[in-house]
């Protein structure tokens, strides 16, 4: 969109806003025009029996979520499957699994844009409405397993009668904060890139009811050159913002475990390695959703191959670092020369817990090797189940952090075991329901692919020979000014 | 201008959170609770009229964490005579010939969770008013202040009383 | 708690007394205000919210100890040991704590019941005194009385012979005084070498001790004054006794030996006949004990070396009481009469308690029907006899059968009339300690429930009966002791002070029947089986006696730290070699009866032997006993001792399978090794002179380790070192001279581990001074092979919440081998001076409060629990279900359970985070008494409540930064260590390694190597 501007002839100069530029890994040969674009992408929003048996499935797990929890408030922690001295469990698990589900989202909408990685702009979508579902579902655990979640709010700083603060030295403080703030950035962040897109929904809205909804939500989008200039500045500030998010949310993340002094936990390499992993995870779970999604809205001609591909190169790169990670900790332990954390490591791959531990090294190590294989990154449906793995593995990553550490450590009078109960399988089916509720509406609702910004990168020639059209075609057509934007841009690239 | 206006929305609701949020945190407080007593004692004619020391029969307050109350057995010491015949002391004689203790009806009541020691505040020159409120002025007994922890801590300050959470809390 | 009275039976007079206070019993939630229930007529000289302390005696064995109960508003929440008495010295064992749950149980007979249409019924007490009454008059008149039988509880004092007295008077013969535990055969022994049942056993004069299965410090004798002594000898450091133990089984005492010496059960005589040189040469001894003949002879040298030393045999043993009389004859030989055995300050209370032959004889009569009536007090024979013994069955044949039981147990659940008797801590007494010395026993409280004393019920039974009427002028048992108490009633009330007086009390001139000298047994080499079966009584619920006491269930048995469950003990090499994993199931088969439960593998049994402890298996005696576990006692044939008449458990071989299925074991152990992390440590007594190693300035950040507990307030910059922030010079109230003061002061303890055996009594006191919940092992209540699946698992899941517990590590033995050492570490919080788990605390529930305490505020927590996670020692416990809520199946007091509740301390409520407190309420307490009284607080002017309570006097609290607490010079001690001291946590509880006494010339064993931490 950044090329938007260029009707005012300057922007060339300009780096920062060098358009989006369609390198030959993204071309879309199969889409002709953006007539083609607005009725393919605008079609996918029709509901279908399929979507609605999804939505009450995911629904349902909601509902036993939530049940299960309800019985835990009332009944007490004892439910789950809690076994002193491993006091956190399933829980913090899958908090950490979620909100590092929600990295990839970040990498690949504000990263991968200001690195102009042109393959990013058929999936961002879908990939940020991810991120902002993933962290509304992580911001539920931290509440969830508290023994007196009603109390929740004493996290947050705020003037009370008792002249009493939270303890800002305490991780769990800075997680309340870095999570609420990467919550309502990427939220943001997905709003305004929705905007021009929701103002095409708008045009092409007949029901009242919703079109006046869109037009509140597309806030008067005029497709004025003012507005995208605007627009595209704010696009690029925003990313900028949520770039050092990335980094900062997860290794704060990963803090709840560095800062304490639990052998295993107790690490300087544990931020990296979370973020690492977190995108890694992201990446996987983006792939678990994008294969179906272009399948079945057909879309295989939007997200192609080339960015299956070039995603499933990222995926193999942040596989790699999460590798290292895995090596580095268990040299380190045995560089330490402390008997505690070598003990605890042995113990963590050899030991009670040495199915879990190789569940993660090959999920995570080994299988995503296989992407070295062009034929396999090109694959789809190698590349969905070993997303499946990876999102197995990563979870399981979690379980290896939090309990064989706890169940392991300096007082061997109080090594235990672990097994969660009925409740924490129900609660953490919960959460899949829940994210899964809000992506199926999203889904349905709003475009999983931005229109705008396909819109850039497909061919020129379309403009010739579209000369009657619906009212659609006015606006999404003749009247966006990327029409006008068109050959400038390619002459620009040329 | 509009800019102005945006700022100040969220000002509002920033602060409509917090004073949520602390109002809740402090709305624990029965402050002005007034029930009906099963008789009706008027502190001010004992205190005032008749000029009797709180101590008389709150007996334990300044030797006890409990303030203590009069016995039924220590009412009638006097009002097997005393007024005999007024109806409230009437209810009083027959909760004592029917050997039932009267239930009083609970004001001052702090959390089991914090520990307050009546025999230090009295011993440390504390007046009952403090907490209690101008007893000797009310017909009828009522909770005068919140109670709540901002108010000890306060006054803890104030008079350089020791305020670490667990000189009350345990 | 207001509707329950009348519904739990609890009167209701006393329990409006309880609302007189603001006890702490709803928890953390501000719930409205509610009624004040004054009392009716103030009671003299109490004031409301201020302890009265009772001065009386514990009758829950018949040592006879003097305890102080303390009494807030009408109820008793706290038992003390009496400092002054001179049994137990101011010490009280887990059992007597645990008296309070007795009193307070919540299934204690409601009021006296008459057995109607084959129905237990309950009557008023006019009913069943008159029926009482009416059937000692016939018996009387009809002469039958001279065949009826009472058996009491073997107890010291006054009562058997008032008791004898009123039997006497209805032509009723002596009773029965039945000591299920009692070691007759070892009292018998003693009284003829020594001259007394059961002298003083003076542990510090001897060089040496050797114990031939007495388990002196778990239910041999009187457990408590025994401990006193050898943890006193022990203390002794290089001069301390070397202690030998000789038994199949390694018991509590024999963990607490330098040297265990397994022999075959049976060949204890043929080993003491060897090795005191009574006869027997080492060669047949080892044949039979299998005990190499070279370590026999060795030991021989060591005693004969060992002079002036100290043998002690238990009567119970596979030799019975001849093994007894040898090794007393050795004694007197060897002239440790009066050294090491000190006659004169024999314990009374246990001489002259029935034989088991004794009541074999009553079984027999009973079944012959020659026993027209049975009065049963006290005791509880039908479950603590072995099955085999039949007495149960015998019983059902006798005509007229009285209870006085105040709980609901096996035996007076048989009885056609019950008369619920007082707990001895409602009712009047008095008891001998000690020759000379009388302790007396007063009501603590006004009774929970509508029972009446024994001895009172009697006495209107005899009062009623004209002819004899004449007898008894006092009305009640009260007037009796007073009208024959030296100086009358003004000394009795001047004496109740105390709790002590000088003087005897009344003795029974009764002769007791005579019974015929029991056929010898067939060895027990001569009985079929593959295995030795080794009953024993239990060292925390003792012959089932302590079974309904959630506290004691609650309690893990000090040698196998499981709770509320039974197990078969077996060696590891002989499980592995049975293919038997920890917690399959063992059937024990006997020519009387099989047993089944869960297998716990341990070292310290031979590899031929199988043991089972008893106390378990109850079929009666109320919710927290019946239906928990099996009773040993089903599959041991009623053996008598030929010499002494007395009951000999170890006497048979088993056949033991493995049996299909398989139980977790309610366990509060992890790893029984300590992987050389240097967390229990001890060295030899050799080393005791060579200087000690500092540590410190190691790596950087690590402090000056001069920052010993006490030497300054701790904050944590200081325990920086020199990566101290300068920003936070100001300390505030940190500061020692700010004006609140608090900060001049650093609560410490230290645990001595010289002294330490492990008996757990720390632990009981804390829950009960505490309010710590029993969780049960999936929740209270029956389970016989529980599992932890289910919401409710607690223990199962170790969910147990005791504040304090004792570790108990083995070092050796790795492969199966019998030479290896116990060790027994009490872990409590360490109250750091930097704790790991105040910085992550986003609530600053737990902090670190300027008198060095590491507080938790409860009603602060949100329940992240992360402050557990960091803690390296694993001493904080979580509220996982509503404990103290009374709507809760997991609810832990229920009425009147919750009477004995402390006030000062708040009942946690669910869904928060909870330790040791180091018993703030009475360090405020103490600071309140001193300011109100305008003085300074007086060096050890209290302590907390399980270092009252050790019964080895381990324990020592105090402020160690004030010069002239006892702590303060026992920090500086040569042995004193921190537990991870590597981890900069600079705690207050300081540990005194523990002192190893190797045989004299043998390699040192592995303690010092493994009192090495890791960090260094």
């Amino acid at each position: 969109m950044a090329s938007s501007a260029t009707p005012l002839g300057s922007p060339l100069g300009d780096p920062l806003r060098r358009p989006n530029i369609a390198t030959g890994d993204v071309q879309l040969p199969a889409v002709r025009d953006y007539e083609q674009v607005d009725r393919e992408i605008i079609g996918t929003l029709h509901p279908t029996v399929a979507w609605f048996i999804g939505l009450g499935t995911a629904i349902l797990f909601l509902i036993i979520g939530a049940a299960a929890w309800i019985y835990q408030i009332y009944a007490g922690l004892g439910v789950a499957g809690y076994n002193p001295p491993v006091m956190w469990g399933v829980y913090i698990i899958t908090f950490v699994f979620w909100v590092g589900i929600g990295h990839a989202g970040t990498l690949i909408s504000a990263i991968l844009y200001l690195f102009r990685a042109g393959f990013r702009t058929t999936i961002y979508r879908c990939a940020e409405a991810m991120t902002v579902f993933a962290v509304m579902t992580a911001g539920l655990f931290p509440i969830l397993h508290l023994g007196r979640p009603w109390k929740f709010f004493w996290l947050i700083p705020y003037p009370n009668w008792r002249m009493i603060w939270p303890n800002f030295k305490s991780p769990l403080v800075w997680d309340v904060f870095a999570i609420l703030t990467y919550l309502t950035v990427s939220s943001t962040f997905l709003y305004v890139g929705l905007i021009p897109d929701i103002a095409v929904l708008r045009d092409r809205e007949t029901n009242p009811v919703r079109k006046r909804i869109f037009a509140v939500l597309s806030m008067g989008w005029r497709n004025t050159d003012r507005e995208w200039r605007h627009f595209a500045r704010m696009y690029l500030f925003l990313a900028a913002f949520s770039t050092p998010l990335v980094l900062s949310v997860h290794s704060v993340v990963s803090f709840d475990f560095a800062m304490s002094l639990v052998p295993g936990w107790h690490a300087t390499i544990f931020p990296p390695y979370f973020v690492a992993g977190a995108i890694f995870s992201g990446i996987g779970m983006v792939f678990t959703i994008i294969i179906p999604l272009r399948k079945w809205f057909g879309l295989k001609h939007y997200v192609t191959l080339n960015h299956l591909d070039a995603a499933a190169k990222l995926c193999l790169f942040t596989s790699l670092v999460v590798g290292l990670a895995y090596i580095t900790e268990f040299w380190v332990a045995w560089y330490s020369g402390n008997k505690i954390e070598q003990e605890y490591f042995w113990n963590r791959v050899f030991g009670q817990w040495w199915w879990a531990a190789w569940i993660m090294l090959i999920c995570n190590m080994v299988l995503p090797l296989s992407l070295f294989s062009q034929a396999l990154r090109r694959n789809t449906t190698w590349l969905f189940i070993l997303s499946i793995f990876i999102n197995i593995g990563m979870w399981f990553e979690r379980f290896v952090i939090v309990i064989p550490s706890l169940s392991h450590e300096y007082e061997p009078w109080q090594w235990t075991t672990y097994a969660p109960t009925w409740v924490d399988y129900a609660i953490l089916a919960g959460s899949f329901g829940w994210f899964s509720m809000w992506f199926l509406l999203f889904i349905k609702q709003l475009p999983v692919i931005a229109i705008a910004e396909v819109k850039e990168i497909i061919p020129p020639k379309m403009r010739h020979g579209h000369g009657r059209h619906d009212q659609g075609v006015e606006h999404g057509g003749i009247a966006n000014p990327l029409t006008a934007g068109g050959p400038h841009t390619t002459g620009g690239t040329h | 201008m509009r800019r102005n206006w945006a700022s100040l929305s969220g000002l509002f609701a920033v602060a409509a959170a917090a004073i949520i949020l602390s109002a809740y945190s402090g709305a624990s407080s029965p402050e002005g609770n007034q029930p009906q007593q099963p008789i009706n004692f008027p502190h001010p004619t004992h205190v005032k009229t008749l000029g009797m020391n709180c101590l008389y029969c709150h007996s334990a307050a300044n030797k006890s964490p409990d303030p203590g109350l009069p016995a039924v057995g220590t009412c009638m010491g006097c009002h097997l005579v005393v007024a005999a015949q007024k109806p409230e002391i009437k209810k009083l004689a027959q909760y004592a010939n029917s050997n039932t203790p009267i239930p009083w009806e609970r004001i001052h009541k702090l959390p089991e969770y914090v520990r307050f020691p009546h025999v230090r505040h009295v011993s440390a020159g504390v007046t009952c008013q403090k907490c209690h409120g101008q007893v000797q002025d009310m017909a009828q007994v009522y909770q005068q202040e919140s109670l709540n922890m901002g108010w000890c801590i306060s006054c803890h300050l104030e008079n350089k009383a020791r305020y670490d959470c667990a000189v009350c809390h345990y | 708690m207001s509707e329950t009275p009348s519904s739990t039976g609890v009167k209701r007079r006393d329990f409006l007394k309880i609302l007189g206070t603001t006890g702490a019993l709803a928890g953390c939630n501000m719930d409205e205000p509610g009624k004040l229930i004054p009392y009716l007529v103030s009671p003299d000289n109490t004031v409301p919210g201020v302890s009265t302390y009772y001065a009386t005696t514990c009758r829950e064995c018949s040592a006879g100890c003097g305890i102080i109960s303390e009494t807030r508003d009408g109820r008793s929440i706290k038992l003390e040991g009496n400092p002054d008495h001179p049994v137990n010295r101011g010490a009280l064992c887990a059992q007597g704590q645990a008296a309070l749950q007795g009193l307070y149980n919540p299934d204690r007979h409601r009021g006296p019941m008459i057995r109607r249409n084959n129905r237990l019924e309950s009557a008023t007490w006019e009913e069943a005194a008159a029926l009482l009454a009416q059937k000692l008059r016939d018996a009387r008149a009809d002469g039958s009385a001279s065949r009826a039988v009472f058996i009491n509880e073997h107890e010291s004092g006054s009562f058997p012979a008032f008791l004898d007295g009123v039997l006497g008077a209805f032509g009723i013969p002596a009773h029965l005084p039945y000591h299920a535990e009692g070691d007759t055969g070892a009292a018998m022994a003693h009284q003829e070498a020594y001259g007394a049942a059961w002298p003083r056993l003076d542990f510090s004069a001897a060089r040496l001790i050797v114990s031939f299965g007495a388990d002196f410090l778990d239910g041999w004798g009187a457990s408590v004054p025994q401990q006193l002594d050898f943890a006193n000898a022990r203390a002794a450091l290089d001069r301390a006794p070397r202690f030998i133990y000789i038994g199949p089984r390694r018991s509590l005492t024999g963990l607490n030996a330098d040297e265990w010496i397994d022999c075959k059960p049976g060949s204890e005589l043929s080993i003491a006949r060897a090795v005191l040189g009574v006869g027997g040469s080492a060669a047949d001894a080892a044949t039979q004990s299998g005990v190499s003949a070279e370590r026999l002879t060795r030991l021989a040298a060591e005693i004969a070396a060992a002079r002036p030393n100290l043998v002690l045999a238990s009567g119970t043993t596979g030799s019975g009481g001849e093994l007894a009389s040898a090794v007393a004859a050795f004694n007197r030989g060897a002239g440790n009469v009066g050294t090491t055995i000190l006659q004169g300050e024999q314990i009374v209370g246990l001489s002259g308690a029935a034989t088991y032959a004794e009541m074999i004889d009553l079984v027999g009569r009973m079944n012959n029907g020659q026993v027209p009536m049975l009065f049963v007090r006290g005791v509880n024979p039908v479950y603590s006899m072995p099955k085999a013994a039949g007495f149960g069955e015998a019983m059902a044949k006798v005509p007229f059968k009285v209870g006085f039981s105040s709980y609901p147990d096996e035996t007076s659940a048989l009885c056609d009339l019950v008369l619920p008797d007082h707990h001895s801590l409602e009712q009047w007494g008095d008891a001998e300690p000690i020759p000379g010395v009388l302790g007396l026993q007063q009501p603590v409280m006004d009774p929970v429930f509508n029972t009446r004393a024994t001895a009172d019920v009697l006495l209107v039974a005899a009062r009623a009966d004209a002819t004899i009427a004449g007898r008894f002028p006092q009305a009640t048992y009260r007037d009796w002791l007073i009208a024959r108490f030296p100086g009358g009633a003004s000394a009795f009330a001047g004496a109740l002070t105390t709790g002590l007086a000088r003087g005897a009390p009344a003795r029974t001139t009764a002769a007791r029947r005579a019974v015929p000298p029991a056929a010898a047994p067939t060895g027990i080499e001569q009985t079929e089986g593959d295995f030795y079966f080794l009953p024993y009584p239990s060292p925390t619920l003792g012959m089932g006696e302590g079974a309904n006491k959630p506290w004691l269930q609650e309690l893990p048995d000090p040698v196998s730290k499981i709770c509320w469950q039974s197990w078969v003990e077996i060696h590891p090499l002989t499980a592995q070699r049975m293919g038997i994993d920890s917690g399959d199931h063992i059937s024990i088969r006997t020519s009387v009866g099989e047993v089944t439960a869960p297998a716990f593998l341990y070292l310290g049994i031979r590899q031929d032997t199988v043991a089972m402890p008893m106390g378990q298996g109850h079929t009666a005696y109320g919710r927290f006993a019946k239906g928990i576990g099996v009773n040993a006692l089903d599959a041991a044939p009623s053996v008598l001792d030929p010499r002494t008449g007395s009951f000999l458990p170890v006497a048979t071989k088993a056949r033991v399978t493995k049996a299909a299925g398989h139980s977790r074991l309610v366990t509060t152990e992890g790893s029984a090794r300590q992987h050389g992390r240097g967390i229990a440590r001890a060295m030899l007594a050799s080393e005791l002179g060579t200087p000690k190693v500092e540590h410190g300035h190691e790596f950087m950040g690590d402090a000056s380790h001069a920052f010993l507990p006490g030497l300054r307030a701790p904050v944590a910059n200081d325990a920086q070192g020199e990566l101290g922030s300068d920003l936070s010079a100001s300390k505030g109230m940190y500061a020692p001279d700010h004006w609140s003061g608090m900060a001049k002061r650093r609560w410490a303890m230290t645990i001595d581990l010289a002294r330490c055996t492990g008996c757990s009594a720390c632990m009981t006191a804390c829950y009960a001074e505490n309010n710590i919940p029993t969780v049960g092992a999936p929740h209270q209540g029956p389970q016989l092979f529980p599992d932890r699946t289910g919401a409710g698992a607690n223990i199962t899941r170790s969910r147990e919440m005791t504040w304090i517990r004792i570790e108990r590590y083995f070092e050796g033995g790795e492969h199966g081998e019998n030479e290896f050492e116990a060790r027994f570490i009490p872990m409590l919080c360490q109250h750091c001076g930097n704790a790991p788990c105040e910085p992550v605390c986003p609530v600053y529930a737990t902090y670190h409060a300027p008198d060095g305490l590491n507080i938790q505020v409860y009603n602060r927590c949100v329940g992240t629990r992360y402050c557990s996670n960091n803690c390296p020692y694993k001493v904080r416990y979580f509220n996982w279900f509503g404990y103290g809520e009374p709507d809760r199946p997991q609810y832990a007091f229920p009425e009147p359970l919750n009477w004995q509740l402390n006030p000062d301390v708040t009942v946690r409520s669910k869904g928060v985070m909870e330790k040791c407190t180091f018993c703030v309420q009475r360090i405020r307490e103490a600071e309140n008494r001193a300011t109100v009284e305008k003085r300074a607080m007086q060096p050890d002017e209290f302590t907390v409540a399980c270092a009252q309570a050790c019964p080895s006097r381990a324990i020592t609290f105090g402020d160690a930064a004030e010069a002239g607490w006892a702590v303060n010079e026992l920090i500086e001690d040569r042995r004193a260590y921190h537990v991870f001291e590597e981890l900069n946590t600079f705690t207050a509880v300081v540990y005194l390694q523990k002192v190893n006494h190797p045989a004299p010339g043998s390699p040192a064993p592995a303690a010092a190597a493994a009192g090495v931490p890791h960090g260094e």
